[in-house]
């Protein structure tokens, strides 16, 4: 099991975050933990053509706020206006 | 997902490439050499569904793609899985019936993932109206396969468990994963199980063990047949712990009390030269114990063992008293039966009371101080 995965955006920008925070998207977790599974889940590296690399940062950083909220640190994710819809879209299609 | 409206999925070209996920997953499936699934690849098949559904205002493409979940599962166990199941028959049936069952889930699992957008958008707005994409699987197997299967099945298993029952050794773990495929296909009740399997099960269970306890009783002596009782009720128990659901248990264990020990109770029991007045006369305790935990679980099972008891107890103090004997060293004697061999059960403290007071009443009272 690796500790890291790589979500790459739309526009090639790689970032690399725990596997514990990737897996707050159940769309990702479910690709993770697949038995008999994905060639490729060995590495860990799942590429999103359709996520802008603004977008995925915002996303890797709320799955670290997630994590942290659900250990009690209760502060807000802050949004940026001009983000939202697009940041409530990848969200649904994340499962998070 | 990016307002990028150039990607827009034609309908026809989206289908035709989750269309070909599909065929390799069944590959994979059925075993042909065929490359795993890659990430992207799995990523690419969510995101065609999902940009789908979001295509449409209305929730037509959802309701498209969820008829099409349906039949693609169809088709795979009318064309490929039941051709294969009808061509085998007994133990070989039964084995391919249980390896179909778990490609089915695994099948239905892996295009469940594929299409995880319509359950979590389409099948979630209906509020419980309609099915779940794991539900439309199993009912499909349940509607195609269980039900033209499930009688036939039953029979070969039928077939394994008496083999047992005669001393033979049985693929255990087979008949066990058919037992949980009559669970599964019950969709959360034990219905299917008790009513396609485990009543049939019952009716061979009494009739074989009918047919034991006739011939037991003739060729055994009651010390004997009791051990043989207690022998395979152990190994009905023990049936039932490896491959049987819990449930059927007591209902097991109930037929085969009834019929080795019910049904042939006065034989048994009142057996001259073995049964119940005998052991008492000549002190076989761990007999009379045997007796006792046998006969205790059975509704009034105790009572007839109680009556010979007493009429034992009766007869012994009588015949002392003709021959100008003590009768009260009898009362000590008898309560070491009582406490030993029959728990201190009310019903034998009582049996021994009424006894002493019958002889009390008969034999004048001079005799007993």
């Amino acid at each position: 099991m690796r500790e890291t995965v790589k979500l790459i955006s739309m526009e090639g920008f790689e970032f690399v975050i725990d596997r514990e925070a990737a897996m707050v998207s159940h769309t990702i977790r479910s690709m993770l933990t697949s038995p008999g599974g994905f060639s490729e889940s060995k590495e860990g590296v799942v590429t999103f053509p359709d996520i802008s690399t603004p977008i995925l940062e915002k996303i890797c950083q709320y799955f670290y706020w997630s994590l942290q909220y659900s250990r009690g640190k209760e502060t807000e994710f802050y949004i940026e206006p001009e983000l939202t819809l697009e940041l409530m879209m990848a969200a649904n299609y994340l499962h998070t | 997902m990016s307002l990028n409206k150039e990607k827009t999925c034609f309908i026809l070209e989206g289908w035709s490439y989750i269309q070909k996920g599909i065929t390799k997953l069944i590959k994979i499936i059925e075993g042909e050499p065929e490359p795993p699934f890659e990430v992207t690849h799995y990523m690419k098949l969510y995101t065609t569904i999902y940009s789908m559904c979001i295509q449409s205002t209305d929730d037509d493409y959802s309701q498209q793609l969820y008829d099409k979940f349906r039949q693609v599962i169809e088709d795979y166990t009318i064309y490929q899985v039941l051709p294969s199941l009808r061509e085998k028959h007994d133990e070989y049936m039964l084995e391919e019936l249980v390896t179909r069952w778990n490609k089915h889930n695994v099948f239905v699992r892996w295009l469940a993932r594929f299409f995880n957008y319509i359950d979590r958008d389409f099948v979630c707005r209906r509020g419980g109206a309609i099915l779940t994409l794991r539900e439309v699987g199993l009912t499909c197997f349940h509607d195609l396969v269980y039900r033209e299967l499930h009688s036939t099945a039953k029979e070969a298993v039928l077939t394994l468990i008496h083999k047992e029952r005669e001393g033979e050794d049985i693929d255990r773990e087979l008949v066990k994963s058919l037992v949980d495929v009559y669970v599964k296909n019950g969709m959360g009740t034990l219905e299917t199980y008790e009513e396609d399997f485990e009543i049939f099960l019952l009716q061979d269970t009494a009739s074989y063990y009918s047919s034991k306890a006739s011939k037991w009783i003739e060729d055994d002596f009651c010390p004997d047949y009791m051990l043989k009782v207690e022998e395979y009720l152990t190994r009905e128990r023990e049936r039932v712990t490896h491959y049987l659901h819990s449930t059927t248990e007591p209902k097991i264990v109930e037929k085969v009390q009834n019929e080795l020990l019910v049904v042939v109770a006065k034989q048994l029991l009142e057996n001259e030269h073995s049964g119940c007045r005998a052991l008492l006369r000549d002190y076989k305790m761990d007999d009379l114990s045997r007796m006792y935990r046998l006969y205790h679980p059975i509704p009034q099972g105790l009572e007839p063992i109680a009556y010979l008891f007493k009429q034992h107890i009766i007869e012994e103090g009588t015949s002392l008293v003709k021959k100008n004997r003590r009768v009260n060293e009898l009362q000590d004697k008898y309560m070491v039966y009582v406490i030993k061999c029959f728990q201190n059960h009310t019903l034998f403290h009582k049996a021994s009371k009424e006894a002493f007071e019958t002889l009390r009443r008969e034999g004048g009272i001079e005799k007993l101080e």
